[in-house]
């Protein structure tokens, strides 16, 4: 994850409830979390462009006992990374299903309708 | 490195391991550098080098020193760092020793790891900015999340989970430093309490206080010491930093490993006793195929049968305690003096960067 004004046009997207993603201008790949050079070509040019929304569970965990002060008592969640078909891997809290039903290579697809309305969330299809 | 016996480990260290101390890193890191020193036949004047490794959490190599009435000091690093120094910490040591800059070199990790600092909340790198609002926090649900696609891929489930630290606490029922040595059935594993799925409480080291020291010097000055035969350092993408990883359970031994046995002239045939960096239980398996000591096909069944019993003999951080893993390698040398084992090999991880060393009887 780059510099605060790196992620500034990811997080205003997110706001407004859309998922935009880094696309090199020189070679066309993808990239997340937002870089200030193409970790694949070293092209500056990083533009955000919108995905979309789909995405299958990479890897998971279900958090029964958290570490970050703010989300003692809310447990258990679930953290994963998600897989998406534009050649990323974006993360976030799987909702909208028991933490015991989430799998490796679930389908999912992103929402902002959660108890972190500004964040991406992933949900199963 | 392949160092071919150019440095020998001639002195080990430790307090006692506890979950509150109620003392300084530096009385810590002072006591356990004077039992190595005891241990070593050497008076602290001898030591004209010192290292150690931290996060922000330890006693300072100059304090530690003049604790010690040294009354001068050659080269000295306070190295920040974690578990990957745990092994390469000597490299850095045999290689002042070898390249004639220090006699004998201080060696040491200090740490109230349950009652000061403690590491369930330490930073897992710059990524945690995008990650932490989920309430990712330490490196725990990171490991954690490296597990749950380690298990799906290597046909490992819970009761392999359990045979590692069942065997973990059996090893550890003779060692008196262990702080945890019951034994633990299956359903006393089962029964658990997750901490991050599929890591239960039991899965994971218990922070520790204490410090462990070790003096590496010359073979010419310690004849009869284990030697250092060669020590690996490296690492590259895994577990720490999914987002682009291509295998996220990747650890550091897929990186060290081929560079180990090539700087040793080795094979994995030639291991008596393997101690491996086991923060986590899962970390033993993956760490058994890496290194070529088992083959992935035989894991689960190696496992079950504890075929493993001879990995870390005296519990490792999982029932030993967690000095960030600098108890394993002064085990190697205790091993190594026992006359039943030629070679062992010691290991340090922090996710995907890492190190190993081979240690070897003169
Ligand atoms: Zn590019």
């Amino acid at each position: 994850m780059g510099d605060d004004d790196l992620s500034g046009p990811y997080l205003a997207a997110c706001a407004r409830g859309e998922l935009v993603v880094q696309r090199c201008a020189g070679c066309g790949r993808r990239v997340h979390p937002p870089e200030p050079e193409c970790p694949w070509c070293g092209g500056g040019e990083l533009p955000f462009a919108p995905v979309s929304g789909a995405g299958q569970v990479h890897t998971f965990t279900v958090v029964h006992r958290s570490f970050a002060p703010e989300f003692r008592g809310r447990e258990p969640y679930v953290l994963a990374w998600i897989d998406l078909p534009e050649g990323v891997r974006a993360f976030g809290r799987v909702t909208g299903c028991p933490p015991e039903r989430v799998r490796i290579g679930m389908p999912v697809r992103v929402t902002f309708e959660d108890d972190l309305p500004d964040l991406p969330q992933w949900r199963p299809l | 490195m392949g160092l071919r016996g150019k440095a020998a480990v001639a002195g080990i260290g430790m307090t006692a391991l506890s979950r509150r101390s109620g003392r300084g890193e530096l009385a810590l890191a002072v006591e356990a550098a004077r039992a190595a020193l005891d241990d070593a036949g050497m008076a602290p004047g001898e030591l004209d080098a010192v290292l150690s490794y931290h996060m922000n959490d330890s006693a300072p190599a100059i304090r530690v020193a003049r604790a010690l009435r040294m009354e001068t000091i050659g080269w000295h690093n306070d190295i920040s760092g974690g578990g990957t120094q745990a092994a390469s910490i000597l490299g850095d040591a045999a290689m002042l020793v070898a390249c004639g800059v220090a006699r004998a070199v201080l060696v040491y990790r200090a740490l109230n790891g349950r009652s000061g600092v403690r590491m369930n909340t330490a930073s897992t790198g710059p990524q945690e900015r995008f990650t932490r609002p989920y309430g990712m926090a330490g490196p725990i649900p990171m490991f954690a999340m490296a597990a749950t696609r380690y298990l799906a891929e290597s046909g490992l489930g819970e009761e392999h989970l359990h045979a590692v630290v069942a065997q973990s606490r059996d090893n550890a029922a003779a060692n008196p430093r262990a702080l945890r040595r019951d034994p633990l059935p299956l359903a006393g594993y089962l029964a658990a309490p997750y901490v991050c799925t599929p890591l239960r409480t039991v899965d994971c080291c218990q922070e520790t206080d204490g410090a462990c020291a070790l003096i590496v010097t010359t073979p010419a000055r310690a004849p009869s010491a284990p030697r250092l035969h060669a020590v690996v350092r490296g690492g590259g993408p895994g577990c720490s930093a999914m987002d682009r990883a291509p295998d996220v359970t990747a650890i550091f031994s897929s990186y060290v490993a081929p560079a180990l046995w090539a700087a040793a002239g080795m094979a994995p045939g030639d291991v008596d006793v393997p101690l491996l960096y086991d923060a986590y239980s899962w970390l033993v398996p993956r760490q058994l195929t890496d290194f070529g000591l088992v083959h992935p096909a035989d894991l689960p069944g190696h496992l079950l049968a504890r075929a493993h019993a001879r990995v870390n003999p005296h519990g490792g951080l999982l029932s030993e305690g967690y000095v960030h893993g600098l108890n394993n390698t002064a085990q190697a040398v205790r091993e190594l003096r026992t006359g039943h084992a030629e070679v062992a090999l010691v290991t340090g991880f922090g996710g995907s960067y890492g190190s190993a060393a081979l240690l070897v009887r003169p």
